[in-house]
Formats: C-alpha cells, structure tokens, sequence
C-alpha cells in the first residue's frame, strides 16, 4: 500500500500559502500516543484497623495530583471515613507516616465514591461505562482511545479474588472481563494496573487484553505486608510497597525523566519482604523507554501556530451601545464564580 | 401362598409404577419448568445483520460538473476531456471497504456566463457569482477559465464548492490528471477516508497528527473562553467577549447547528496563572517560553478552570495576559525566532494565546483600564477550532485557496467533515455492535432486554439508511442517519442493564445446584431404575406365557 501511503504524506508535508498550516515541525507524529491521562484509585476495606489502606490510596491520589493530573480525571474509590471517624485521635486528619508530617486528607481532597458506594457492581460500572443516565460527570470514566488510565487497588486479597467491604469480592475473571471491554469499547490506549494486597499477583493472572502494564506487591501464596505503626493513632499507617513507591514518587517532577522500568524495580525483597510481581507482556512498548510521566502525570502534546485566519472587523451591534451607558452608574458586583453562558 | 404373592404383586406394581409417575413428573414436567423458569431473558437480535453489515462496502458518491469558459475548445474536446476524466477517476485503485462514485457531467459555458466572468475583477466576485446555483451540498463545479483571465493565473479553490481552472494553452491530459488531483487531494480525499475508516472500524494504527489532534464525533461540544488575569488589581481588563462570540462565531455555530451543537461558556480568572518560570530574554527586555516547557504550563491552570456538568467533551480557548513582572512574554521557536501568533493549541484540549496588554504608564491610579483587541484573539481562536474540530485540510503548495475570511468554514471543507464524520460514525456504529454481540454471545448469562434489541434494531436500520444515501449522494441525510445510528449503538451498548450476573458464574452453578437436587435426585433415579427392570421382567414374563 505504498502509494495511497505516500500520497496521505504528501498532503501532510507541505505548506499553502494563504490557508491555515499545522505545528512547525515537519515530524508528522507526537511525541506520545496519549493525549489525555486518567487515574482510578479504589480502596476496598472498612474498618478502622484498616486505616492503611485509605493512606495508601490517598497518598497515591496527592502524587497522581502533584505531577499534573486534575481532579476532574481522577476518580477516587474510599470505603471508609478514617478522618472523620470516632476513634481518629486526630480528627480530620489521615497520615501516612509516624512522624505525621503530611495530611493526605487534605483540604482539596475529592473522593468521587465513599462509604457504601464502593461496591464491586459500581467499580464495574465506572470501568465499563455502564453507569445509569443520573450518575454527575465526575463519578463518570469519560476516557477515550487517547487515555492512559492508572488503576490503582489496595485493600484485602487473596488468591484470584479482591475483598470489598468484607461483604463481596472480584475475581479476578471479572476484573480481566472489565478490561477486555474498555478495549473493546476503545476507553484506553494504555493501563497502568497497580495492586496492593496479599496474593496480589493472582488479581492480574487473567489479563489478556493489549497494552497493559500491571505490577502486584506480592506474588500468590504470599502475604503483603504493611509498614510500620503510629503508635500515638495505634494503627499501621501504611504499606510496605505503597511505602517505597511513594519514596520514588517523591523524587519524580513533572518533567521528570524517569521510566516505568525503574519504577517496577522499586521494593525489592529485602524492603518488601514479599516478592514484587509484574506483568509486562502485554504492553507493546518497552518499559525502559516508557516515562513515568505517562502514566502518573499528565504531560501533554502541543502545537504551536505559526499562523492564523484573517478576519474582518465585524459591525458591533448596539450591546456596545449598553455598555456605554451602564458604565457611568454600574454598582460594583462579584465576579461571575462558575462560567456563564455566552 | 397365591393370595399374599397376588397382594405382593400388586404392592409392588404400586411402588413401581408410583416411581415410574414420580420419575415422569421430574424428567419430562420438572426438568424443563426449570430450565424454563432459571432462564434468563434475552430478546431475540439480529445477528446475521451485524455479520453482514461487516462486510459491506460503503460506497459514497459525488457529482462534478464542469464548466468550461475558455473558447478555443470544442464541444469535441469537452467530450474527449469527459471520456479522460470517467476513466481517471473510475477506480485506478483496488475497491476497500468503501469507495467513491464519481458522476461526471462536462458542458459548455453559456455566453452570458463567459460574458459576465469578464467582467468580474476579484475572486470573490467569481465565488459569488458561481455560488448556489451551480453547486449544492455535494456537488462541485469545475470552471475552465479563459486563457486571458486577469483574476486567476493559477489554479484557484474558492470557498463555496467551486474550484478555477485557467485551461487556456494546457492540454486535455493535464487538465484531467489536475481534477483528478485536486478531487483526490482536497474536495473528497478518499485515502484518509479510507484510513480513518479502517481505524475506528478496529484496525489500531499509530495516529498521525492530523487525526489525533482533533475530536472524535459528539452530539455536541461545550467551547469555555478563559481571560487569565493574575494581576487584577494592576489591570482591570475589559473583554468584549459576548459581542465577538456574537460577531465573529454565531455564523459558524448556526452553519453547523443541524449537524453538532456548540455550547458556548465564557468567564474570567483572576490571580492565578501559567506557573511555570519563563526564559529571561538577554537580549530585548522580555521574556520567553520554548516548545518544551508549553505542555507544564497547562496543568496548574486547569485545576482552576472548573469543571461543568455535561457528558459532552470540552474545548478550552485561554486568553492570558502576563503578569506584570513577566512582560512581555513570547513564545518562542527552536531558532529563537518569535511565533506570530503568540499561541498555541494542545490536541483534544483547546488553545491559549498570550495577550501582551500595554503596561500602566507611571503615577497612574491603578489598576488601569485596558481592552483586549477582541479581533486578532478570535482569529487564532478559530484557526486553533478548525484545527481542533477536524475542519481544516492541508493544501499543496501550488494550489491556491482564497482565504476564508469571517465565513470561518468553507464550504468544501463542510462537505468533507460530514463525509468524513458520517463514515466514521458508521465505523464505530458497526465496530460497537460487534462487540456487542460478542459480548452477548460469550457471556450466557446478560439479561437482554425489549429495549436494548429495540436500540439495536434502530443502529442496524440507521446505518443502512446512511448507506442509501451515501450512495445516491446526499451526505447531509446521511451524516442524520449515521448520527442516529451512532446514539441508538452507544445507548444499547452502554445500557447499565448490561452487567453480567455477578455471583453466578457457569462454574458455580454446579456448587449451588448440587446440595438441591442430589438428594432427591438419587433415590428417584436408582428407583426408577429398578421400576423399568420391573417393567422388563413383566413383559418377558407375559411373552413367555403367551
């Protein structure tokens, strides 16, 4: 198919004179084959003696925010109020560190699911799309084929299943099922999977869909285990895996270099204690020369524009008329807060 | 002793035949009632359909006319260059999955016609003159100028449907090879039809910048202009922005209201802006950012920029004037060299151009009042939506095209977004319905409901709708009908009736099922058994004594 090929080039490469061209470069391609980010991060565990496992998602939620990507493509699963909970010593507060040096519930916290709501059924739904007519936008996995989608789970596991609430679980059929329809469905380009629980491995077992990556704190028949206690809240506070990966997350900006292969080194047993597993023979690219930026940051394409359309000056109908006469006595008023119709 | 073996016998017979009505009722009553009543419901769709609508081949077709006002050629030469051009255009390439028809009609200028073109001085004059009458939503006019025209020298594209050819001294062959050209290239394209096509049929190509950058087809998009104004209490800036939408956008927005909807939002921002540090420029006082540091600039503004409430995907367009201690502020090119329009876009996103507002003079009360000259902020506004809503093509250099001027979507450039909008939305109609039924067919145990078959009935019927019409020509009816076709595929697709029984798996069943039935099922089975060996002996005994 050389010629129809050369053809499409040939219409790309070159410039018209007094029409419209695109970026400046001649390379016909973006730097990446996403244009858009998205993160789903789900805590499955009620309970306060669980306290770690919504650090764990929360200080996921602060890095995917830090490097770049905004509130409204995150969405965050959390089963349980440990902030607001009863026996927090430090009420409206959720630490991820003994030293309680960060509040990772902070003010601009947005959790899309709470409480009841994290259910298998809903985590489905979000995932596949299939979320009844009322569901808000921002409870809502709007991706398209462009999206790289971080999913990140932690919680209670054992070996093909996932507890949720200690009430159901997902397998981990379902959970392959749910993939295989995004890409059917072409809601992702690429998935980052990251799981954090005891057997984690067996959770990305039956994954057979292209292009995802998925890497598990442990391997089947062994437990993950957590960090360490704070002994003033009385609870363990966090992971040991989440733990590590948020000591290289740390060091990662939003122009940062760093590849997916260095982040599925992190952890390794003698941190960790339990085997870090991953998957990698699903995803088309090599992970050594994937940026950690694609998935947990948002860096996006651009294009400058070397030239525009030339208009002419339209006639101004009689609003300039209005505004002239207003000005003179115009009672001060607040800012429009939300954006108004034209 | 006769009487108690009669009685035993009747006991027996009893007991059999009570096993054998026991084993009737369960096998041939039982069983069923309860396939039938565990069944679930799943209305009937049509399969064969979708199979075959995978296998169509779309055929689109367009109409040409040309009109030839150069003298010297005879109604022979127009009936040779006819002859030419059917064989050209008749497919010199293999048949894909679709594939255009072209119908060609060659004739004569009348002499009012040639009269009247000597007469009109600019390109515009022509367009206009040639305008409405000759052309119309799909059909496109070819007019061979004379020889001595002072307006077109070159070959020129108008911006209705009309395209200028000085035939003058060239020969049949070249004119031909050059309609042939320009239909390929420009007013139909059929390899990036065929393309985008294939690629949202399934076929998953590395993208090129062309179709990554602009968004795929919703029923509508909400468009958000943003003034950034990080110093308000330096600058308080007065945007005319409802008169420019007014002015320079409604045209567009109501040109294109039969096909998408334009939502159109505006607001203002004030003490936050792009975070990321510019370049001090050493040589002019100013400042500047390069191509690399642009794409960490617009995150820290959209967390401010708020979210809405539609399902629909939205285009940003930022107007940002900087602040005072970063003016001027430039964007700049690899070379050093200043981009013109001071801007630019991110695929799928929208745009930002940066507004270099003349700052207070000294010992003036502040903050000063200054205006955003409205007009070149909407010009890269809309050169950024025609890139960002897939309306611009790309032209070889020695063609011409008039400049578009405040009509902002030319007319040929309209034909070739419904085409192309209305194949795409047939692809992804037909790729959604696929692995609808393939979903449906694999997993045994989805609910399908009355409404979701009647969804999938209106996708089926929509897209071979479209297809009539796409083959008689009628791009606007069918860009309708793919539209519909598209909402009715996503709609059953998507339908949150759709999740598969979860707790119940094939594999499962087994485990529920058994502690129910084998208890019963055991013992009615081992004496129905022994209920037919009765039978046997019995019938072996009344063959022996008879």
């Amino acid at each position: 198919m050389a010629a129809p090929m050369v053809n499409f080039y040939f219409q790309l490469i070159a410039f018209a004179f007094l029409h419209q061209c695109t970026g400046t470069s001649p390379e016909e391609f973006f730097k990446s084959g996403h244009t858009n980010n998205w993160a789903v991060l789900v805590d499955t565990s009620r309970f306060w003696f669980n306290y770690r496992h919504v650090a764990n998602v929360l200080s996921i939620y602060r890095s995917c925010k830090r490097l770049g990507i905004p509130d409204s493509r995150i969405i965050l699963m959390v089963a349980d109020d440990m902030a607001c909970n009863p026996r927090n010593p430090r009420p409206a507060t959720v630490f991820n560190n003994a030293n309680n040096q960060i509040n990772v519930y902070g003010d601009d916290v947005e959790v899309d699911y709470r409480g009841y709501e994290v259910t298998v059924e809903n985590f489905i739904r979000v995932l596949t799309g299939r979320l009844p007519p009322s569901t808000p936008r921002s409870k809502r996995l709007l991706s398209d084929e462009h999206s790289n989608v971080l999913v990140y789970m932690t919680g209670h596991g054992g070996d093909g299943f996932l507890k949720f609430q200690d009430a159901e679980e997902i397998s981990n059929v379902e959970l392959a099922d749910a993939f295989e329809q995004m890409w059917q469905k072409r809601r992702y380009h690429e998935v980052f999977f990251m799981i954090d629980t005891c057997q984690a491995e067996s959770m990305f077992q039956k994954f057979y869909s292209p292009n995802i990556l998925a890497v598990a704190s442990s391997k089947v028949g062994e437990d993950s285990l957590s960090h360490h206690v704070d002994p003033s809240i009385g609870v363990y506070v966090i992971d040991r895996y989440t733990y590590y990966a948020l000591e290289f997350l740390e060091t990662v900006t939003p122009g940062s270099k760093k590849t997916m292969g260095q982040f599925l080194e992190v952890c390794p047993k003698y941190q960790c204690i339990s085997t870090v597993a991953k998957r990698t023979d699903l995803f088309r690219r090599d992970v050594n020369k994937v940026l950690l930026t694609d998935f947990f940051g948002s860096v996006r394409n651009v294009e400058l524009l070397p030239d525009s359309i030339h208009l002419q000056n339209a006639t101004l109908h009689t609003h300039s008329e209005d505004s002239s006469d207003v000005k003179s006595d115009k009672p001060l008023s607040y800012a429009q807060q939300f954006p108004m119709p034209v | 002793m006769p009487g108690e073996e009669a009685s035993e016998e009747k006991d027996k017979s009893i007991q059999h035949t009570a096993a054998l009505s026991f084993g009737f009722i369960c096998l041939i009553i039982g069983i069923p009632l309860w396939w039938k009543t565990t069944e679930v419901y799943r209305v009937n769709l049509p399969y064969s359909d979708i199979a075959d609508l995978s296998n169509t081949k779309f055929q689109f077709t367009i109409d040409i006319d040309v009109v030839n006002l150069e003298k010297s050629w005879t109604d022979k030469d127009l009936t040779d260059l006819s002859k030419l051009l059917k064989a050209n255009l008749a497919d010199d390439r293999k048949v894909g999955a679709i594939f255009p028809k072209y119908r060609v009609a060659v004739r004569q200028a009348a002499e009012k016609q040639s009269s009247d073109v000597t007469s009109l001085k600019t390109l515009a004059a022509l367009d206009d003159y040639f305008h409405g009458e000759e052309s119309s939503v799909n059909k496109y006019l070819i007019v061979l100028m004379p020889v001595n025209n002072a307006v077109v020298k070159q070959t020129t594209i108008g911006n209705y449907r009309a395209v200028y050819l000085p035939a003058g001294k060239r020969d049949l062959k070249t004119v031909s090879a050059e309609v042939t050209e320009i239909l390929h290239s420009v007013l139909v394209r059929e390899d990036a039809l065929l393309k985008s096509f294939q690629n949202f049929l399934g076929a998953r190509e590395p993208k090129d910048k062309a179709s990554m950058r602009s968004l795929s087809y919703h029923q509508g998009y909400d468009i958000l202009f943003t003034l950034v104004n990080p110093q308000p209490d330096i600058l308080d800036i007065d945007w005319s922005i409802k008169v420019a939408v007014e002015a320079y956008l409604s045209p567009m927005v109501k040109q294109l209201s039969d096909y998408i909807n334009l939502d159109i939002k505006s607001q203002m921002l004030f003490f936050t802006g792009l975070r990321r540090k510019p370049h001090k420029d050493k040589k002019n006082s100013g400042f500047y950012y390069e191509e690399t540091d642009l794409p960490h600039t617009i995150n820290p503004l959209e967390a401010n920029l708020g979210s809405h409430a539609s399902n629909n995907p939205m285009l940003n367009f930022i107007v940002y004037v900087p602040s005072r201690d970063q003016h001027p502020l430039h964007i700049v090119l690899k070379n050093g060299e200043k981009v013109k329009t001071n801007s630019f876009l991110s695929p799928q996103w929208g745009g930002i151009v940066v507004q270099n507002l003349p700052s207070p003079p000294p010992n003036s009360s502040l903050p000063v009042r200054v205006t955003v000259d409205m007009k070149t902020v909407m010009e890269v506004f809309l050169t950024q939506l025609r890139l960002l809503m897939d309306f611009n093509i790309q032209v070889k250099k020695d063609l011409q095209v008039r400049e578009v001027g405040n009509d902002v979507i030319r007319e040929w450039e309209l034909d070739n977004w419904l085409r192309k909008k209305c194949l795409e939305n047939l692809a992804t109609s037909i790729s959604t319905l696929q692995s609808l039924t393939a979903l449906l067919e694999g997993i045994s145990n989805i609910v399908i409901q009355d409404d979701i078959g009647q969804q999938v009935e209106n996708a089926v019927t929509g897209i071979k709708e479209a297809h009539r019409h796409l083959s008689s020509g009628q791009i606007a009816r069918a860009f309708t009908q793919s539209r519909k076709a598209l909402a009715s595929s996503e709609k059953a697709f998507f339908d949150p009736s759709l999740l598969e029984l979860l707790y119940f798996p094939e594999d499962q069943k087994f485990a529920i099922y058994i502690p129910l039935f084998l208890p019963i099922g055991l013992p009615i089975l081992g004496s129905l058994f022994k209920a037919i060996k009765w039978i046997k002996t019995k019938r072996k005994q009344k063959a022996k004594t008879e």
